[in-house]
């Protein structure tokens, strides 16, 4: 023990626990996001008009109306608790798409990339190939086998619903998976990999303590971008006919409402407010934790 | 040179290693096999540090990695401890692997950045199950005490918060958690200033002392080598060509190869003509090395006998072996 090396304790920088100052568009994200997630839980409990609900008295009524705070469609239908009511579907079906669909891509990503071999070549063709496929053809086609339906067979909400989710989940897989494996193949090729392995760690623990924690934030970033274009999916297809039927999801609500754009124009215009504001919150959630992501990066 | 032969080995010595003919070649594609190791033979005595040096791409990083079945080589044998490695099955290899640790050459990398120093060296631990974590924290402290650093300081840090040389230090700490017999260093030091060097080279060699290692340096710096080392190999292309105690090794100069190496270290003189050195060139690929002697391509003292026939290590002086049919003469 030298004098020299004692100094090798002295000359680390103090923690810094000074709190990162957040963007604005941060909080106001936030805000937006926190209040979708509260009207989709809550939304049918609170009081006001039921969204299958008809007022005669009332025919697309502008908003602002004293008892129809956003109007109503030129169906009577209440346009306040329809998006309320659609925030519970759209939101519902990007969360299990993603959430269902990134921790299946994840899996395989991972496994593919830290064991390579022939397995990894077939799991990269099948995400290229998954992933040349446009996602609305994909789930337009998957919509059309599995819940196919006609005036003689009409397919059921629930299973319309079902299928809706699944086809979108398949989308996500690929698009999910590659950032994982693209993430493990750059994490598992660290030296501190390497010396787990020479200590006799399990490959699963190097997964679970090493691989995992690295890759989440990278998956996190593009899964808050996953979630919007899932809404975004789920509304193009509403549009084109083939999505939730009856006015449940914001994007059935605008496919509905497009007819009548010249009498009630709040019948597309909110609604597709309602998409755009929960994509672009989203897109700023991604692309927050990207960035800091990449700051911490910076300094690894 | 570069050519094979066992007559450098000790079988009569207190051997913690020995290795036979290693072979380690990777598939680059249908017909490309780089063969990064070629027929290397040695043997480790306990209490020594043996040096493996060579230029970049020699094989001796992989050489380190094969020993440790990482991964596992092509031919040859691996004997660690009076057991055998390269035949042993999995849970059998892994209940050797805390008696064989090793450094890794970057010392960012070597660390995970999502854990604190307290998790990085509480990993082994865990992972054998060395008593509950009261034990295991006090065995924390005892590791970070043993390398320098203060256990208050440091425990709760993550490794970008460290200096190259603090990460180095904990890695060190880490490779001693689980009381090793063997310690394999690859380039421990070569990311790191020349006065965090001597240091992390200081505190090994206490390491080394206070715990009874034995040492396996890999290096590409003769000076570092020279500082450390009891024996010293030389290695070209796969294969080795010279092994000699370091003062033999500079003094003595036996192989060409070796005597390019000793006369490419830098000497802080600015007034010194800036020599081309006794080679030049790149070494071949290891792809398709060339017949009979590696070097021959690269030699002075090349002669078709070289092509021809692969040189066998021969002992020229005492504890001095070489492989080369024309070994320089004094």
């Amino acid at each position: 023990m030298s004098s020299t090396e004692q100094i090798a304790t002295t000359d680390i920088a103090p923690v810094q626990k000074a709190r990162k100052k957040r963007p604005f568009g941060f909080y106001l994200a936030g805000f937006w996001v926190a209040l979708i997630l509260f009207l989709a839980v809550f939304g049918d409990f609170l009081p006001g008009p039921q969204w299958d609900e008809s007022f005669y008295d009332s025919l697309g009524v502008a908003p602002f109306h004293q008892s129809h705070i956003l109007g109503t469609t030129l169906d009577g239908y209440d346009m306040y608790s329809g998006l309320v009511h659609g925030a519970r579907l759209s939101v519902f079906v990007a969360l299990v798409a993603v959430i269902v669909g990134g921790a299946i891509g994840t899996v395989i990503g991972v496994a593919s990339a830290y064991f390579r071999g022939k397995i990894d070549v077939v799991i990269t063709m099948a995400f290229n190939i998954m992933l040349s496929i446009p996602n609305l053809v994909l789930s337009l086609a998957l919509i059309s086998v599995l819940a196919y339906s006609d005036e003689n067979n009409p397919a059921s909400t629930t299973r319309r619903v079902g299928v809706l989710m699944l086809s979108l989940t398949i989308v996500i897989i690929p698009i999910l998976g590659r950032i994982a494996r693209g993430a493990t193949l750059q994490w598992s090729s660290r030296e501190f990999v390497l010396a787990s392995k020479s200590m006799g760690t399990t490959n699963f623990t190097i997964i679970r303590k090493h691989i995992l924690p690295n890759v989440a934030p990278a998956i996190l970033a593009i899964g808050f971008l996953a979630i919007g274009s899932v809404i975004i999916v789920e509304g193009s297809l509403a549009v084109l006919g083939i999505g939730v039927p009856g006015g449940g999801s914001w994007g059935s609500m605008l496919a509905n409402g497009r007819g009548n754009i010249a009498f009630s124009p709040w019948e597309v215009y909110l609604p597709a407010g309602a998409i755009a504001l929960t994509v672009i919150s989203c897109n700023w959630f991604g692309d927050y934790v990207r960035k800091a992501l990449d700051q911490r990066e910076s300094k690894i | 040179m570069a050519g094979s032969g066992k007559a450098h080995m000790r079988p009569d010595g207190d051997t913690v290693l020995t290795v036979e003919d290693l072979t380690v070649e990777f598939k680059l594609g249908k017909d490309k096999i780089v063969k990064a190791v070629s027929g290397v033979s040695f043997d480790l005595v306990r209490g020594e540090t043996l040096a493996v040096v060579g230029e970049s791409g020699c094989g001796k990083s992989t050489l380190g990695k094969a020993i440790l079945q990482l991964p596992k080589p092509n031919s040859g044998s691996v004997n660690f401890l009076s057991t055998e490695l390269t035949t042993l099955g999995k849970k059998e290899l892994r209940d050797m692997r805390p008696a064989m640790q090793m450094i890794f050459q970057d010392p960012v990398s070597s660390l995970d950045p999502r854990l604190p120093v307290s998790e990085v060296l509480a990993e082994p631990l865990r992972v054998w199950k060395r008593g509950n974590q009261v034990e295991i924290d006090a065995k924390i402290d005892e590791l970070l005490n043993a390398v320098n650093l203060d256990p208050k300081v440091v425990r709760d840090r993550r490794s970008y918060e460290f200096s190259g040389g603090q990460c180095q230090r904990i890695s060190i700490a880490r490779a001693l958690a689980l009381d090793p017999t063997m310690i394999i260093c690859d380039e421990p030091v070569s990311a790191l200033d020349v006065s965090v060097q001597a240091q992390i080279l200081n505190l090994l060699q206490d390491m080394k002392d206070r715990y009874g290692l034995t040492l396996m340096f890999i290096s590409h710096d003769l000076a570092v080598v020279k500082a450390v080392s009891t024996r010293v190999m030389v290695m070209y292309l796969g294969k080795v060509c010279e092994v000699a105690p370091p003062d033999e090794l500079y003094q003595n100069t036996k192989h060409h190869y070796t005597r390019a190496l000793v006369a490419s270290v830098p000497i802080p003189d600015p007034e010194r003509p800036i020599s081309s050195g006794f080679i030049q060139g790149e070494p071949p690929s290891p792809m398709n090395p060339p017949s009979g002697c590696r070097f021959r391509t690269r030699c002075p003292a090349a002669s078709e006998k070289c092509a021809a026939e692969e040189p066998q290590l021969r002992e020229v002086a005492v504890g001095h072996f070489v492989a080369c049919h024309h070994p320089i003469e004094e």
